[in-house]
Order: C-alpha cells, then structure tokens, then sequence
C-alpha cells in the first residue's frame, strides 16, 4: 500500500468521531471489548512457556560467571556429568563461536564465553538433567578455573588510559560514539537571554516482567521449534538459524502466553542457543528457565546514563538550542543499547520546536551486565533530565512551567531539527487539558506544607521507520482466513502480544476492515510458522504497522465478498457495502445478504476465502549518521501531571494522584488503551522513586529479587486519571498511534517537578529515593541556617 | 531455586519435638511458618539434613487473655492471627496493627510470632513492640522449661539465647498498666518492606506526667534495644512537645544502625530519632494504637 | 504423621493425601518439595504461576483453608490436611465466578501472569469481606506485584464485584 492510497487528515475529520467517544461510523473499533484472552487468563488455562511439558522434557539452566572480569583457565564438567539424571554439560567448545548482537558492526556476544568473563552473571556452560533439583546440583558440580582481572564498573572512568579492556576491538571501552549538530547551538547560546546548565543521572533499572524467561526447544530431524517468551519470534529465529546455519525455513519460533516483556525478551538470551544444543545432543525436548536471580543478572534493563544539558532561551521562555552531552554505562555488550545511545538524543527534539542542536553520547563498556531496550527505549531518562531542566528554566524566568511549556510546544505538521517529520499533533491540547483537570492553577497557588504538584510531557514512536536489523523484509504483514461457512475467521500475524493487549486489537482492526464481528474473530500469532512475519513487539509499532497489514487483508477480504455479492445479488460491486457481518445495498440497507451465506458461496465457487496484506513504512528521515534512529510514521504526545506529598522529616514520598492525557490518535480499544498508560505510569513511577539495580564493588547485583528491587505495590499506587484528546494521524490505520510506551516517558519528569514544587530543592539523581529526598531538605535547611 | 534434601518430621507433642532436636543436634532446625528457613535455605545459607516441623503442635497456636498471667500467645501464631486476634485487639491494638504493617498477607497468613523472634534479625517488627510491653518468652527443653524477658533473648543477628534442643512456646505479657503503646515502622514502600528503622513505647502517664516507659527500637543495632537513655528523658517529668524531640534526640544517639542497601547509618539514626517521638506522641495520646 | 519410604539414596518419600480443588490426591513426594512444584508437575495444575520463589511477587497464591499463601513457601508435606484452592478451582464448572467476570469485564488483565495470584487474593478478600473498601482491597492484593496494570484497573475489578453481593 503506498502512502497515496490512504485518506487524507480532511477526509478523516469527517469520519472520525471523538476519540473517547463511541463512533457511529464504525461497527467495532472503537469500542472496550473484552480480551480475546480473557477467559483463558482468570481460568488458569493459559499456557506460558514455563507451563509447556513435553514427554521425556529435560531441564536446562545456564552456568555463569561469578566473576566480573576473568580470564576462563579451565572448566572441568565431569564430576557434573557423573550426577544421575544428568543428561549433558556443554560449554563454548560445544557450541557455534559466531557472534551475535544487534548488528554487525558490533557483534560482540557469544553463546558461552571462551577466553574471558565480562560480568558477574555471563554465560560459561549449561546442564540438561531430568529435573529441576539436579540440574541445580550440577551447576554447583561444574568448575571453572578463573583468573580474576582488574574489573571496570564505573563508565565515567571506563574511558581512561590505563583502565582494563573488556573488548579487543573496542579502546577506551568504547562501544557507541555518537556526535550530532544540526543549526549552530553555539551561536544560539551565545545569543540567548538565559542560557542554564543543569547535570542529571538515571539508575540502571530493570524490566521486571513477572514471568521469567524460558525456552523450550524441540527437534524433530534437523528442524528445530523453539517456544519462547519472546517479544519477537521472528528475531529470535533470524539469530538462531544465522547461529546455526540453518535456513530459516528450518527454524521455528512461537510463543504461546507471555508474562510481560517491557523490553526485556526482545533479544535472545542464550536460553535458546544453548537450549537448543542440548535438546540435539540428548535427543529431548529441553526446557531452559531463569529464576528472578538469573533475571536480573542477565537484565538489558535500562542504561545507567550521566546526562549533561545546556539550553539556551529567550526573554520569553522561547527555547533557541539545546547542547545534550550524554554517557551512557552499557554494561559488558552491546546487547540493543546502541539503539538506545542514539534514540537517547534523537527524541529530544520531539516535544519542544526549536532549530538549534546538538548531541554527544558516549556508550561505554563496563563488566556489568549488559543494557538494553527498556519501555520508552532510550527516551524516559533524558525526558526526565530534560522536563526537569525545563522547570529549573521555568523557575529562572518566572514563569509557570505550563505556560512555558505551551509557548514551546510543537505543532502538527512540523518537522524537528534532525528530520523527523511530524503530522499530526495535539500536544497544546494536551496541556491544556492535563492543567485544566489537575486543577493545576489553583493547586499551584495554594499548596499545603509538603505538597507538591508537577508537569512531564512525553512522545515516542508508533514503530520505527527502520527495521531491527537490516534487511528488506517488510515490517508487518498479516493473513486473514475465513472459515469455510463463514461462521468464524482465523487472523494469522506474527505481531506479539507480550499481554499490551495486540491479539485484542487486531482482530477488532480485522473485523472492521471485513465488515465482520469481534465476536467470531480468532488468532494465531507470534509463530513463525504458522503465521506471516512481523517484527514483533517493540517500538511501540504494532497498533500501527501490524495494524496497517490487518487492514488490508481484511479488505481483501471485503472486496472478493462483495465482489461475489454481486453476482449473487445482481448489483454492482460499488452499490455494495458489508458491515456487521451483513452485505447490504448502500442506497437500501434493507436488501442484504450475511456475511456467512456470501463466504461459503465464495468458497463453493472460488476456493478458500483468504485476504493478506502487508506494511513497509515510506522512507523517513535524513541523511546524517543515525538518522534512522528516532524516524515513525507517526509519534504520541502526552502530558502528565502529578501531585506528591513528601514527609518532610522522613523524605517519604507519596504520589497523591495522577493525571495523563494523551494524543494517541483514533483509538481501537479505549479501555485496553487506558489500560496501556496506566501501566506506563506505573513503572515510570516505580523507577522515579522507588527502583534502582544495585552493584557491590565487585560487581555482583545486591539486589536481585523483588524484595529489595521495589516495585511499587497496589498500596503505593495512586489516584490516577487518563484522558484523551482528539486526534487523527494520517499516516496510519483509521488514524491510531502508539500509547504504550510513550506514557511511560513524562513519569519521571512530572514526579521530579513535583517534588521539586513540594520541597523547593532539585533530586537530580534517579530514583528520587526517601533517603534522597531527606538528605536534600536537610542540606536545604543547613543552608538556611548559615 | 530449590531446597536442600532434608528429612522431615512432624512430631505430635513439643516433648517429642525437644528429643528429636537434641537427637540430631545441630544438623536439626525447626520448621514453623518456613518464611525465613525456607529463605535462607533456598539461598544455600542452611542446609539442615533434619528438618522437625512444629505443624501439628496446635495448641502452640493459641491465644488467650489469662487473670493473673496476662496475654498468653502462642509462638505458632501467624502474624496475621496477631493481627485479628479479638483478644489481642482489646487489650494492645498496638500488637495487631505491628503484625498488620508486617511483609504481605500471604507471607502473614504463614509467618508465625515465634518465628518472627527466633530468626532474631534486627529489622524484625514484632520483637519491638513486645519488647515495649514488657514480654516474657517461654522455653521449653527436654528437661523442662524456663521463661525469660524476651529483651534479654537475643545476642546477635542471628544469636539468641535458645538452646538447639529448645522450642519457643509462648510469648506472654504480664498485665503492667500501660495507658498506650504503638510501633511505628518505616519501610522503603508501603507493602512487602523490611523496616529500615522502627520504634516501640509504651507509656504509664498519670495526667501529663509519665509515670513509666518502655521504648524499644527496630533495625537500629544488631539486636532489639531498649532505648533507656531516651526513657530516662521521659520519666516522670511532665510531657511537652519539646521534651519528646528530646527523647527522639536521645534515641537517636543511643542507637546504633548499620548501612546497608536500604538506608546509610545517617538516615536511620535520624529516622529514629523521627520515630520516636511521633511513637511516644501517639501512644500518650491515642492509647494503645 | 505421613508414611514415609526410603528410597535406594537414602531419599525419603512422604505419603501424602492432598486436596485440591475439592479433590484427593494421593502423591509420594520429598521433604523438600514445594507445594508450588507438586502442583504445577505433579497436579499439572499450572494456573499456579512461579515468580520469583521467595514469597515477595504473589505469583504463586493459592488458598489454605480459604487463606491466600504464597505455595513456593509451603511444603507439600505440610499441605495435608489442608484445603488447596487454586486458581484453577475458582471456577470448577464452565461458568465463571463473578470476579473472574469483572477481570475480564473491568480491562483488569494484561499479560495475566499475576492474574491467577490476584483473584485468589481477591477471592479471599471478598470471602472474609464482601463489602471492602478501596484501601482494604489494595492492601489485600499489596503482596500480589502486577508489572502492566498499575493495579488500577484490578482494584475497580474487585471493588465492582463486591457491590454484586
């Protein structure tokens, strides 16, 4: 489908109804229908991969190193071997020695290390045994001769001459180098009326699924299924047949439930490349699976980021440039973090217009586990800095950091600094309405002792303009089946539901686009096999792109019905329509046909009924290096405003309450959208105050459990309100946008302004922990006395 | 994870119980609610080869007001049974709104009193309070038992005074004539978190003159402590607002907090010292709560 | 007292009558075992989620004698005797309980993986106190972690099926 083809924002205003509303002009989007998974989810029946038993199934689990810089002298598996009910040991020698990360240019993890260990918790050899118990027992049977080098843990001083190397290939510990201008922000500093640097740190955090990894694999000859908890089967399978030079043909890779992603199971983790190893060599299924420990040490959580911001403005708050100058501690590889370091400056030209800016980072190499792709990819942590920078600007000016925001706030039809090109935009309304429901102007003005009340904006992609490595492949694609009377349709897509809610939508898309009905719509997604490719869950993109290859093939579907309608009904396919799985005369509804009768008279006469579409987006961006990185056909806007209340003896924070409103575009399924940004507001809420991965000086995380890695309970969970605003983009199927993980990245920002507006000091350092909080007011009140 | 082969017993009777200890010795734990062994066995922290299961010792389960005695509780009572016990909430309310505040309901519905104290971790939030209320423990050993004040039991993180062949049996609290009590703890959020520095008080107050005080913190040195030098700010002196920042103040230079992952020693003291005065304010003013 | 079998190791075995879901399950299992572990293996009852293995995530709740406990904190062997709930017997024919309706009605599942966990808590919950508040029933579900909802839709989804008492 080209980008002509599709209506235009006119065309669209009038058949688009409100975006909270119920619209009249569509029969089933647009509407809060259950989850198509519903009743399998409060039943118990659904099966996750953890669930799955197959006969004669092994066990696996993964060594790793105790170590965060080593030199592997030796390993000795034998006296694991000999453990009855141990089926097989392996290590790097019997395993493929290809690298494998996210693209070639930084290829840099193995499936077990060979000569060194990077960080406490890589990967050194695996067991397979009859179960659980033992294949625990043999880990501990298994010895590893090390030789413990001098280790890096802190990313400023990874740079340093003389500091210990974690890659050959790469000086310094330097694994991403990134350098944008665009304008001259010298001279836009240089000019400004107010020019303000502020320096901001973010924690490493960590997704936290609740589910814990597994893979499953299984072979029948030399073809090999995978069932993993993965975001992405289709990328899944690219690395496992490149890993063992398999076609892809030979590879399969579904999932059935998955407990939550939030970015984590979007690469593989070495569950399955060594799954698969001892699945061939003992001739059984082998189940892999981490514990919430193994979790949190293999991570690709969020990058621990040093953030430095120069803004330059004019007497009115008008921002003319802004100089973001970033590291970036990637941990021990490369894992997706080089697409983090460049989305990290690319969306911060997103929210606010101005001409003039430039961007350094710096993503370095330490011996901790590595970093990667977290909810808002790269974007909540410099969003963070950055709103919180706005405020200190605001505070300078005088000025309501509202109104501030508004004077900046970009339009539709706009276009940033590094080429992204943005259309549509209800940003302004946004914050209007996000001021005007918060009560903001009467809460500013009177706040109890201790309250505290603040703003965030956030943005983010609708699916990236480029795919997650490189390849022509399209982005999406989907296939549509009708059953043989008509009675129910089969969507098969490779799009991911991670439990966002994807399965749900996109057979209301497909239904709609049929004319057909939710209600008689199945699924069969995420299984390379079984259904077209897709790239899975991530970037926030399958709303819209899988959603564009639903469309089409549902009206596909529509077109061949009515075309045999037609015949049937003796009108012209033109005079037709279908809708509520009713054919029917456009001039005379009464004259109508089922939509059951019609498609087994298709199938009768034509063969199966089967509709297929798929989606490429149109080429976005610019010409300079990275310009790839941040390019969406569409992008979400949101504001956010929360309301804290801080213990002033204690530094205790409660969040208060909580408003978002969103520029999401037509909405599929306001309540599993609602739903979306609560979860959004949620865990950048649990990263504002309460999450932070922590490290000993050796290494080793101190705390990897849910116990002492907080995440926020039901109890610390406040009051919280999501409302929308009208919008349409044109770039996209009825006119819908992401909101998953844009909602996440206004969080932070609104909670630090917040506190900031309670305690009249800045936390610049994330998690604005209690212990944060109460040392601030302590320093602020020995400032006082002095 | 995974538990470490363990034989398993269930004896019927705590003197069955006592032998089976004192057979196997060292290599025996006891097992009552699990929510610490289990823990630190699937941590390989222990790894006891025999495991002696209080499972089936109901009667340990009981609680119970008796004239004369006092409140009797069983050392096999969940934190959960503390925390909705009738009897409990009518003679110190303060007891059942510790045991509420404690880790999750499920966690509550398992993890029993005895344990609570037994395990003898600094953060533990029942032995404050008890503490504050003048508690007494019973232990019973194969040759019988004895009873001590429950803030004289422990010695350590991890070390009490318990013999490997004795079984804490019941907690009880001798009728004293408190006016209040309370605990106040402070975790890092508001469910499922080990306190990072906790206060206990009870007060006698005879008008606004306290006539007797107990206060008892958490997580502020390697065992339970008495906070006396704060007490002695109190006793007997006519209450004023000033006077109980003092005591916080006192409370605070007595304690002594570790660091750790959950807080600096700095933060603690001064939590502490927070602590204790919004206790004491709470308890002379609102009763036992 | 179970009867107990050695086996060629020296391993013990424990004979134990379990019941779940109203039903009666005569099992050989190990000191060690976990109630969590017997239900998903042995029971194949895999509704019951595993989290995190150390009672902080509520994956893994099942009802004893109608209490909400976190299973990979309970031996099997201390679990006779005992009436086991599981996610699975909340719904022990083909029509769902009222809460798992308002789950499903109130938006309040994502990825479901805490779902199980949550309406036991709930169950319980509604069971001891079929009119709560807000803040009751936030407390009831504060050991159950949901990492999508930010329980907001769960705590509506409870609070609606009280008012159909």
């Amino acid at each position: 489908m080209s980008l002509d083809e599709r209506i235009t924002p006119e065309q669209a205003a009038t058949q688009v109804g409100t975006a909270s509303g119920e619209n009249k002009e569509y029969s089933v989007i647009g509407k809060s229908v259950g989850r198509i998974d519903g009743r399998a989810k409060v039943t118990g029946q659904a099966k996750y991969t953890g669930d799955l038993k197959f006969p004669g199934m092994l066990y696996g689990k993964i060594l790793t190193s105790p170590h965060a810089h080593a030199r592997i002298l030796s390993i000795d598996t034998s006296e694991a071997e000999k453990l009855p009910g141990v089926k097989a040991v392996i290590t790097h020698k019997d395993v493929p020695s290809l690298k494998y990360g996210i693209s070639p240019a930084r290829w840099d993890e193995n499936i077990f290390c060979i000569d060194k260990v990077l960080f406490v918790g890589d990967k050194v050899a695996a067991v397979a045994a009859v179960d659980e118990e033992t294949v625990y027992k043999a880990l501990k049977l298994i010895k590893v001769e090390y030789e413990v080098l001098p280790a890096v843990l802190d990313p400023l001083k990874a740079m340093d001459e003389g500091q210990a190397q974690l890659h050959e290939d790469y000086p310094r510990n330097l694994n991403t180098e990134i350098h944008q201008s665009f304008g001259d922000v010298d001279k836009a500093l240089a000019e400004a009326y107010h020019v303000r640097t502020d320096y901001f740190v973010g924690q490493r955090a960590y997704q936290s699924p609740i589910e814990p990894h597994s893979a499953i694999s299984v072979w029948e000859d030399d073809k090999l299924t995978v069932y993993s908890s993965t975001q992405s089967p289709h990328y899944f399978q690219y690395y496992i047949a490149r890993q063992f030079g398999l076609p892809m043909g030979k590879v399969r890779v579904l999932k059935t439930h998955i407990g939550g992603g939030f970015g984590g199971k979007l690469e593989p983790t070495g569950l399955e490349f060594a799954g698969a190893v001892l699945a061939k060599l003992t001739g059984r299924p082998v189940k892999m699976f981490y514990d919430r420990h193994e979790m949190f040490a293999h991570n690709r959580g969020r990058h621990r980021q040093y953030m430095k911001l120069s803004t330059g403005v004019d007497q009115n708050g008008k921002i003319l440039g802004v100089h973001a100058d970033f590291v970036m501690d990637g941990g021990a590889y490369t894992s997706l973090g080089v697409a983090s370091a460049y989305y990290a400056g690319a969306l911060l030209t997103i929210l606010y217009d101005f001409d003039n800016y430039k961007f350094d980072m710096y993503r370095v190499y330490t011996n901790l586990p590595a970093c990667g792709a977290q909810r808002g990819h790269g974007h909540p942590q410099p969003r963070f800095a950055f709103e919180s920078h706005l405020d200190n600007i605001a505070k300078d000016l005088g000025i309501d950091p509202i109104e501030l925001r508004l004077r900046n706030a970009r339009k539709a039809n706009t276009v940033t600094p590094n080429d992204f090109k943005v259309e549509s935009c209800a940003l302004t309304e946004a914050i209007e309405k996000a001021r005007d429901i918060s009560n903001w102007k009467q809460k500013r003005s009177h706040r109890p002792q201790g309250r505290g009340i603040g703003i965030g904006l956030g943005a983010f992609v609708s699916g990236a303009g480029y795919p997650i490595y490189r390849t022509n492949l399209p982005h999406a694609s989907a296939v549509i089946k009708v059953n043989e009377d008509g009675s129910s349709a089969t969507l098969y897509t490779g799009a991911v539901d991670i439990g966002q809610g994807s399965d749900t939508i996109l057979c209301q898309m497909a239904a709609e686009a049929m004319g057909y009905s939710f209600a008689k719509m199945q699924i069969i997604s995420a299984d390379t096999e079984a259904a077209p490719h897709d790239f899975g869950a991530y970037a926030s993109r399958q709303t819209l792109m899988s959603g564009w290859a639903v469309k089409e093939a549902g009206e596909e579907i529509k077109a061949q019905l009515l075309n045999t309608a037609a015949g049937i009904m003796g009108y012209a396919v033109e005079e037709l329509d279908c809708r509520d799985e009713r054919i029917f005369v456009k001039d005379q509804p009464e004259i109508s046909k089922s939509f059951a009768e019609v498609a087994k008279e298709f199938f009768v006469t034509q063969g199966p009924l089967v509709g297929k579409g798929s989606y490429t987006p149109p080429k976005l961006g610019g010409k300079f290096k990275g310009a790839a990185v941040g390019t969406s056909p569409a992008y979400s806007f949101a504001a956010q405003v929360t309301e804290v209340e801080v213990d002033e003896e204690t530094g205790e924070v409660k969040i208060v309450e909580a408003w978002d409103v969103h520029d999401c575009g037509k909405v599929i399924n306001p309540a599993l959208l609602h739903a979306q940004v609560h979860g959004a507001f949620y865990m950048g809420m649990g990263e504002a105050v309460w999450e932070e991965v922590k490290f000993d000086d050796q290494g080793r995380i101190l705390n990897s459990n849910l116990a002492e890695y907080r995440l926020p309970t039901a109890l610390d969970m406040p009051k919280f309100h999501s409302e929308l605003v009208d919008s349409y983009e044109p770039n996209a199927p009825w006119g819908v946008k992401e909101v998953g993980e844009g909602a996440t990245t206004p969080t932070m920002g609104s909670i630090s302004n917040a506190i900031f507006d309670a305690i009249g000091v800045r936390i610049s350092s994330l998690p604005m922990s209690y212990e944060k909080v109460w040392r601030a007011l302590k320093e602020k009140r020995k400032q006082q006395t002095t | 994870m995974y538990l470490p082969d363990f034989d398993y017993y269930a004896p019927d009777s705590v003197a069955e119980a006592c032998s089976l200890l004192a057979e196997h010795g060292p290599k025996a734990k006891i097992l009552a609610g699990g929510t610490d062994l289990l823990h630190k066995m699937k941590h390989g922290e222990l790894a006891p080869e025999v495991v002696v299961s209080l499972n089936n010792l109901n009667a340990l389960k009981e609680i119970r007001y008796e004239q004369g005695r006092g409140l009797i509780i069983g050392a096999r009572a969940t934190q959960n049974d503390l925390a909705t016990s009738p009897v409990i909430q009518e003679k110190y309310r303060s007891i059942s709104e510790a045991a509420h505040h404690m880790a999750n309901n499920q966690i509550r519905h398992i993890g029993t009193v005895g344990g609570n104290i037994v395990n003898a971790v600094p953060s533990a939030d029942l032995p404050p309070i008890l503490m504050a209320l003048g508690a007494l423990i019973q232990l019973v050993g194969p040759t019988g038992k004895r009873t001590m004040l429950l803030e004289e039991f422990f010695l350590g993180v991890h070390q009490t005074r318990i013999q490997g062949d004795e079984i804490l049996t019941e907690i009880i609290i001798p009728e004293q004539g408190f006016t209040g009590s309370t605990y106040i703890r402070f975790g890092l959020r508001r469910s499922g978190a080990l306190a990072v520095a906790s206060t206990a008080v009870s007060v006698t107050m005879d008008g606004e003159i306290c006539r007797g005080l107990r206060i008892a913190l958490g997580a502020a040195a390697p065992v339970p402590m008495r906070a006396r030098a704060a007490e002695a700010v109190l006793l007997n002196r006519k209450i004023t607002d000033e006077l109980l920042e003092e005591a916080g103040v006192q409370a605070a230079q007595e304690s002594r907090p570790r660091n750790s992952i959950r807080g600096s020693e700095e933060y603690r003291r001064d939590l502490i010292r927070v602590l204790t005065r919004r206790a004491l304010k709470k308890a002379i003013t609102e009763g036992h709560v | 007292m179970a009867q107990v079998i050695t086996d060629a190791q020296g391993v013990k075995r424990y004979l134990i009558n379990l019941s779940v879901n109203g039903d009666t399950h005569t099992l050989m299992v190990k000191g060690n075992s976990l109630l969590v572990n017997v239900l998903r293996e042995d029971l194949e009852l895999t509704g019951t989620k595993k989290g995190c293995e150390l009672g902080d995530c509520g994956s893994c709740t099942v009802l004893m004698d109608g209490k909400p406990v976190n299973s990979c904190m309970v031996l099997a062997v201390e679990a006779e005797g005992r009436a086991i709930t599981t996610i699975e017997g909340v719904a022990p024919n083909d029509k769902l309980d009222k809460l798992q309706e308002s789950f499903i009605d109130h938006a309040a599942i994502q990825c479901g993986y805490c779902t199980p966990g949550m309406i036991l808590s709930g169950k319980a919950l509604l069971t001891r106190n079929p009119h709560p508040t807000e803040e009751e029933v936030r407390e009831a579900i504060s050991g159950n972690l949901c990492r999508c909802t930010g329980y907001v839709n769960i705590v509506k989804a409870i609070l609606a099926a009280s008012e159909q008492e």
